[in-house]
């Protein structure tokens, strides 16, 4: 690829990259990711972990033929449904405005 | 899951099996899914359109293809079968599959999207030289695709076995007529539709799928009057007993000697739980999915719906599966591992008849065939985009078309030859397998793309091929090779692992890298920066935009016809 072009891109991504509102996008998204992915994951292996170490836990029962293990599982598909849902909301809300503007002014020289 | 293809089955009394009907079935849809691939042959014009369908696929039609992605013979069939064996523990298992569509949802699928990807070689090539990149891509991708394709082909064989015929044993020449016809008309698809056809067929397919399964799952719980308490104590009362644990606690799969000739419990079912979460998701063929969106934000809304729906069919399954020991009682359902695949068909006759079953084994067969379809069109993919390009060759535009397709018809018949030549062999390890290298190289190689500003070329090598070697060497010291009476070599026994190897080929496939990245002077903090700011927003500045049709206004302006000309030198 033509070195000029090249310098002048990667002088734009950085020029981008350093700026305040990218460095702010960033963050959110990250955090949110990390957070997101620590909670979830965090959850369902330590639910794994008990299942295989000490499933005395998830064989007490919460009345009629529920247990605890069976609370679990529900709680995980209610959260792989709940942490996609917010995930969404969020990066709706939070994210697009922000990247959407950095693109358009990235690549608003093109146009 | 490591038992999927545990073959050749003992003998069955098949008492649910309406061939006629289901050949009738096959043959309407035969037809409508070759009606709606050809409706879209003429938006077929170029590269793009063939592989991805113009990126011009919606997000409500994407997330259907997406879920149509994971819908196999294993996670739906014999799972349903897996449930009523093992309760509680097969449901946790079953929940890993789940628990990974939310990896794509966070970590894959905007970012992918964002950087104008066709296979993940191009997110790669962003970080690390081209041509190394691009291979390391090849690999993966066609490693994973060859084994899953044989997969396929078996599980067009077993479809055939339990649905289109009645015999108790393998009808071996029904079998194979059977399998090289859906093989053949899954070429064609792929073919004559490209991207969109099979996005077409993969919708047809959900939807038929889908609706069989909550009509079937409302069918029990009208058995149960919607009482799901009587639902649960039925099925506890009238499961097999085991040992190691009630039906609905854990223990059936996670507790001591729920492996044969293993002292290993219950690291086993554990490292498969964790190795399907972390692993299953990142299969290269799912991901073209993203690479199909219309934006990044739009292919994060594929995987996030995609999930949320993922959500509700794996609870009818879960469901189904207790609702058939329920009624059926645990004499009657599919009692061995070679057996879980009856216990769909068996609840399915018992509650619907001859025609239900003739629906679900016509469903099943366009749902393996469009598997097949999926999984040719991302090996040429690779093919054209990885291999291709890393030799330095492009496809001539007025060619471009004709060269594709005749790769889609080599590529389509090896592997249709290959993996009903392999049919004899016990191939079940190979899903996992292919899970584990999800978990081992794919996981790390793109975690470390997007987010570690310091990773380059050799850490990127170290990650793809020191992951993969792992894999390959545990897979091969496991008891699905050996040591086992449905390993491949049977008689023979070398095995010393029974765990899934993702549990520690992902964290060696993390530690890999890391040395590969550290040991190398390779620095390029540019192309980080570059892979953040494109993965965040999607834009693209000239020297790497991706090529734009001529028809496309915006591509009549000086900077942006140089920035084409140079994407189509590499």
């Amino acid at each position: 690829m033509g070195t000029g072009d090249a310098a002048t891109a990667s002088d734009q991504y950085a020029a981008v990259y350093d700026s305040a509102q990218f460095q702010d996008l960033q963050r959110r998204s990250n955090g949110f990711i990390i957070w997101a992915s620590v909670v979830f994951y965090g959850w369902w292996f330590t639910g794994v972990a008990l299942a295989a170490f000490a499933p005395g836990v998830f064989r007490q029962g919460i009345g009629g033929p529920f247990n605890v293990g069976m609370l679990f599982l529900f709680l995980s598909f209610a959260l792989v449904a709940a942490i996609s849902g917010l995930y969404m909301r969020y990066a709706r809300t939070r994210l697009d405005p922000a990247s959407e503007r950095i693109r358009a002014d990235l690549e608003g020289g093109l146009r | 899951m490591t038992d999927f293809l545990a073959a050749p089955p003992p003998p069955v009394d098949n008492t649910w099996a309406s061939p006629g009907i289901a050949t009738g079935i096959v043959l309407v849809l035969a037809v409508v899914a070759f009606a709606l691939v050809v409706s879209v042959r003429n938006r077929v014009r170029n590269q793009n359109d063939f592989f991805l369908a113009g990126r011009d696929i919606g997000v409500g039609q994407n997330a259907m293809a997406h879920v149509a992605g994971g819908i196999m013979y294993s996670t739906v069939i014999i799972i349903i079968g897996h449930v009523a064996l093992n309760g509680f523990d097969a449901v946790l298992l079953l929940t890993a599959f789940v628990m990974s569509t939310v990896l794509a949802v966070l970590i894959y699928a905007g970012p992918m999207r964002n950087v104008n990807a066709y296979t993940i070689g191009d997110l790669f090539a962003v970080r690390a030289r081209e041509r190394p990149a691009r291979i390391a891509s090849a690999v993966i991708t066609l490693v994973i695709v060859t084994m899953f394709m044989i997969i396929a082909v078996g599980s067009m064989a077993f479809v055939a076995s339990r649905m289109f015929t009645t015999s108790p044993t393998v009808d071996a020449p029904i079998v194979a007529t059977v399998v090289a016809i859906v093989g053949l008309l899954a070429i064609a698809v792929v073919y004559i539709g490209g991207m969109p056809g099979v996005t077409r067929v993969l919708v047809l397919k959900v939807s038929l799928m889908m609706g069989f399964v909550v009509v079937l799952t409302v069918a029990i719980l009208a058995e149960f009057k919607l009482n799901l308490v009587n639902l649960l104590n039925d099925a506890e009362a009238n499961a097999l007993p085991n040992p190691r644990g009630d039906l609905l606690t854990t223990g059936r799969l996670f507790g001591e000697g729920a492996t044969v000739n293993s002292d290993q419990d219950p690291w086993v079912h554990l490292s498969k739980a964790v190795s399907i979460a972390i692993g299953s998701i990142g299969m290269p063929f799912l991901f073209m999915r993203f690479f199909v969106a219309r934006s990044g934000r739009a292919a994060r809304q594929t995987a996030g719906w995609a999930a949320i729906i993922t959500v509700g069919f794996w609870a009818c399954m879960v469901v189904i599966g207790l609702g058939a020991v329920a009624l059926l009682g645990g004499d009657a359902i599919g009692k061995v591992p070679a057996h879980r695949d009856i216990t769909l068909p068996k609840i399915t006759d018992d509650l619907g008849g001859a025609w239900a079953t003739g629906a679900l084994g016509a469903i099943a067969l366009l749902s393996v065939g469009a598997i097949f379809a999926v999984l040719l069109l991302n090996g040429v993919t690779s093919v054209v985009r990885d291999v291709l390009a890393a030799r330095g060759r492009t496809l001539e535009p007025a060619e471009e078309l004709k060269t594709i397709r005749r790769y889609v018809l080599i590529f389509g018949l090896a592997a249709l030859v290959f993996g009903m030549v392999m049919l004899t062999q016990l191939t079940h390890i190979f899903i996992p397998t292919s899970i584990d290298l999800g978990a081992a190289c794919v996981l790390p190689a793109v975690v470390y793309s997007l987010f570690w500003r310091r990773f380059n070329t050799a850490g990127l090598m170290w990650t793809v091929y020191g992951g993969m070697a792992v894999t390959l060497f545990m897979v091969t010291f496991s008891n699905g090779v050996s040591g086992d009476p449905t390993a491949i070599f049977p008689d023979a026994d070398f095995k010393f692992i029974d765990f899934e190897p993702g549990l520690v080929g992902a964290p060696l496939g993390f530690l890999f890298g890391f040395i590969g990245t550290m040991t190398s002077r390779e620095r390029n903090d540019a192309a980080f920066v570059e892979m953040r700011v494109r993965s965040l927003t999607g834009a693209t500045v000239a020297a790497r935009r991706e090529a734009v049709p001529p028809a496309t206004p915006t591509s009549l302006n000086g900077r942006d016809r140089a920035g084409r000309t140079l994407s189509e030198a590499h």
